[in-house]
């Protein structure tokens, strides 16, 4: 195959890494890891169960490096429900083959585990939960992918009807450690960076620095979104945004999140950096807070009749009740 | 013999979808046993509950928490979620928001069907293995062919038990494009519609913020000011985009029509089709695609009181036959006699194919169409009756027609979008109220229907393309729409039912839309 040099993955990574602002360490790392990638191809098994396949398809928006690099010359993706050419029992074959045999393994997670209601998400025929914990006792390393996997997500929201769950809650009902083995890397959807990033840092290095609670990788979820602002300004001389489409002002007043949450998006920025939400004047919805979406006294936006609860602290990004 | 045959799950879709029939055996033209299909079986299998989730919320979450219904038709949620607010609201869509939402609409077209061609469908079409016979000089398919080689030299020594994934493994036998040129030149074309997919993402981005899940959607447009910049952002990806539509995507599927010519004749279906129109086209609500039905090939002006959700085959204890503007979701995960997480969508009691096809159907027979004289040109070209078209490759080939349609007006609304002025309009949320918002997502007809009281959702209901399509039996016992192109469909080799796989591919199902 394409034997790829040191200094390709040092461009690669340092592009990975350059984006979040990130020291030399990491673009080191990320090297490490995307030459290690391409000599072992690590594989991969990405599942989705209660998803909506928004990760799958953030990560086909991956570009850095594309996606395409990265199924053939950094990972090998043994299964994807939705890229695989392998359908029916040859798909199911493919899955069980891993689960039974004793090649090493990253598990991909996208969407989140119905606990109180098996019949709300079954594959080939058996429940995700029976198809899903085989496979979390085998795999090296697991990976949640996106905030359903994460922290449970829209599908975990106040009233559903299926107690959806999160990995790390399924993990530890099922007696499973997910210390040292579960990165949990959320946002609705998951940023291709942090998943390619993560893949590369964890096959090459190892586990990386995590939040202790959280499980999130500092290297692309330790900065808060807020003090990383670009409208940081008008929120240090109280200039706030009006109404929806002020393209000046802090967003603060429509509902702005930021506050709460820690990602790289200020500087990373989305879709190969054409945009992102504060740029784009539209106030930041919380998508990587534990407790996105969760209750419905919580709305997304303060308008008219709608006001936020202002008890919403920091103390309750550590996964509290909301 | 009868023999029951499965696709479960039925991958390269968006979610989880598994296909039972049971088939008769018969003797194939070169006398070999073959089974067609007599009945099918479409099932939805997995549920969240999103309208439990609504209800009780503030209604301006409903366009962000609908996009979560599906990742791949994120913009179409939102939007059909807009429209029901801006409904219950007493606002209109108009100007900069009306065409600002239409350009995103027509970049996540552009995403949906070239991944739908090219990563999911065209993989049951085109052998990837002819890879390792390729001569050319072509830099980027040298590149697939060295990591294909290596792949299955590990695979010889045994140090790889899944080579080439995700290409392989796969249904071996005479499926696939025998032509060792034309299997690379799709290769290459699938590698090159990656990056075209991405690009159309981020023109969408260039006014929705990010994609997937727009957070600069909003009742009556966007938050996104345009700005001479993200003007020129956008036109330069459209044009890259539009290239690739017209010198490549459409050709493609004439070339792959021509390599399995017996698949105009297959998976046709009821033939009944429904359109909601989509892409309003001017501030009175006109849509470049007109909405109505198509009932045994006669076109009729759309009529919603004729929307209703049958549930006696699904996993719902809620009541049958309801509008869904009175709609209810209550689980009942082992109901007897149900066996999918979808309703049984019907429009006067009659389950109808929605989609692309149908869309351009519609249109077809409907007045001032768009598209009549672009079909009937292709329809020419490839020598076929209009009628051909309720087919596998009917509904192939009306996702590029319609695309190039779609394209060739977002230069329009960009022109028309009124540079450095307000991208949305102001709007009260009244204490209660009621609405509805109908659009067409790429896969089809989308409906979300809205009632507030006391400033908070009381009830919400999400009628979604795929529902129609791959719906159940409904309570008179009608196949759905996907059911119902199954039977007759003959399949070679009972382990490998690929030419089923291909009928329910050719509808591009999305089950976390269908059961949400």
């Amino acid at each position: 195959m394409k034997q790829l040099s040191r200094r390709d993955f040092l461009k690669v990574s340092g592009i990975l890494a350059a984006g979040a602002g990130l020291s030399r360490f990491y673009a080191d790392a990320f090297a490490a890891g995307l030459e290690k990638l391409s000599k072992g191809l690590p594989r991969i098994v990405w599942l989705q169960g209660q998803s909506c396949s928004g990760c799958s398809v953030s990560l086909m928006n991956a570009d850095n490096p594309y996606v395409l690099e990265v199924v053939t010359e950094l990972v090998s993706l043994v299964f994807h429900q939705t890229l695989s050419a392998a359908t029916g029992h040859v798909a199911m074959k493919v899955v069980d083959d891993m689960a039974a045999g004793n090649e090493p393994f990253i598990l991909v997670v996208e969407g989140s585990i119905p606990s109180t209601m098996p019949e709300a998400c079954i594959i080939g025929g058996r429940p995700f939960s029976e198809i899903l914990l085989p496979l979390l006792r085998k795999a090296q390393f697991v990976v949640g992918a996106g905030t359903c996997a994460t922290y449970g997500g829209i599908p975990a929201a106040e009233g559903n009807p299926t107690g959806a769950i999160s990995v790390m809650e399924f993990m530890r009902k099922n007696g499973l450690s997910p210390e040292q083995r579960l990165v949990n890397c959320p946002s609705c959807p998951i940023h291709p960076d942090s998943m390619v990033g993560t893949l590369a840092y964890l096959a090459g290095r190892g586990y990386p620095g995590v939040n202790k609670e959280l499980l999130t990788p500092d290297m692309f979820f330790a900065h808060s979104t807020h003090d990383d602002c670009p409208r940081f300004h008008y929120y240090s001389k109280h200039l706030f945004a009006e109404k929806f489409g002020d393209s000046e002002g802090c967003l603060f007043k429509l509902g702005c999140l930021g506050m709460l949450s820690y990602t790289d998006c200020p500087r990373r920025q989305w879709n190969g950096g054409v945009n992102w939400c504060i740029r784009a004047s539209a106030p930041c919805i919380g998508c990587s807070h534990p407790q996105f979406g969760k209750s419905k006294a919580f709305p997304f936006y303060r308008k008219g009749e709608q006001q936020h609860a202002v008890g919403y602290e920091e103390a309750q990004r550590k996964g509290g009740a909301s | 013999m009868e023999k029951s045959i499965a696709v479960s799950p039925l991958t390269r879709i968006e979610g989880h979808l598994a296909i039972h029939t049971e088939t008769e055996s018969m003797t194939s033209g070169e006398g070999k046993t073959a089974y067609r299909i007599k009945e099918a079986r479409c099932e939805g299998e997995m549920f969240r509950g999103f309208e439990k989730i609504l209800e009780g919320r503030d209604p301006l979450d409903a366009q962000q928490i609908t996009q979560r219904i599906c990742g791949v038709c994120s913009i179409e949620h939102g939007i059909a979620s807009c429209r029901a607010q801006e409904m219950a609201y007493g606002i209109k869509i108009k100007g900069n928001g009306r065409l600002l939402q239409n350009l995103m609409l027509a970049a996540e077209y552009a995403h949906s069907h070239l991944l739908h061609f090219y990563h999911l469908s065209a993989v049951d079409f085109v052998d990837i293995t002819a890879i390792v016979s390729y001569t050319g000089k072509d830099r980027a398919l040298l590149s697939i062919k060295s990591w294909a080689e290596a792949a299955l030299a590990r695979a010889k020594a045994g140090t790889e038990a899944f080579p080439a994934a995700p290409f392989l493994p796969r249904y071996e036998g005479d499926y696939y494009i025998k032509d060792v040129d034309t299997n690379c030149a799709l290769i290459a074309h699938y590698a090159e519609a990656l990056d075209i997919r991405r690009v159309a993402h981020e023109m969408c981005a260039v006014f929705g913020a990010r994609l997937p899940h727009s957070t600069a959607l909003v009742p009556g447009g966007v938050t996104q000011r345009p700005t001479e910049e993200r003007y020129l952002t956008y036109l330069s990806r459209l044009k890259h985009v539009q290239r690739f539509v017209e010198q490549v995507y459409l050709p493609d599927i004439v070339t792959a029509a021509q390599a399995f010519p017996q698949y105009w004749d297959v998976g046709g279906g009821y033939g009944n089709m429904l359109s909601y129109g989509v892409f309003e086209n001017d501030d009175s609500g006109r849509t470049l695609f007109s909405p109505g039905a198509l009932i045994g090939g006669k076109f009729e002006p759309l009529d919603v009181k004729a929307i209703s959700e049958d549930v006696g085959h699904s996993r719902f204890a809620s009541g049958s036959g309801l509008h869904p503007s009175q709609g209810k979701t209550l689980p009942e995960p082992r109901k007897a006699n149900a066996y999918s997480w979808l309703k049984a969508p019907r429009y006067r009691g009659l389950p109808m194919e929605v989609g692309p096809l149908a869309r351009v159907l519609v249109d077809y027979h409907s007045p001032n169409s768009v598209v009549k004289e672009e079909v009937d040109a292709l329809l020419k070209v490839l020598g076929l009756p209009v009628g051909k078209l309720n087919s596998v490759l009917g509904r192939i080939l009306a996702r590029a027609v319609e695309l190039r349609i779609i394209l060739r007006q977002t230069f329009r609304w960009l022109d028309e979008v009124e540079m450095n002025a307000n991208p949305t309009q102001d709007f009260a949320i009244p204490k209660s109220a009621s609405g509805y918002g109908l659009t067409e997502a790429a896969r089809g007809a989308l409906g979300h229907w809205l009632t507030i009281d006391n400033y908070r959702i009381a009830q919400y209901q999400c009628v979604v393309p795929t529902t129609w399509n791959c719906s159940p039996r409904d309570d008179k016992g009608q196949p759905g729409p996907v059911e119902k192109a199954l039977e007759g469909v003959v399949v070679a080799d009972p382990e490998q039912p690929m030419e089923a796989a291909r009928v329910v591919r050719s509808f591009d199902p999305c089950l976390a839309c269908a059961v949400h």
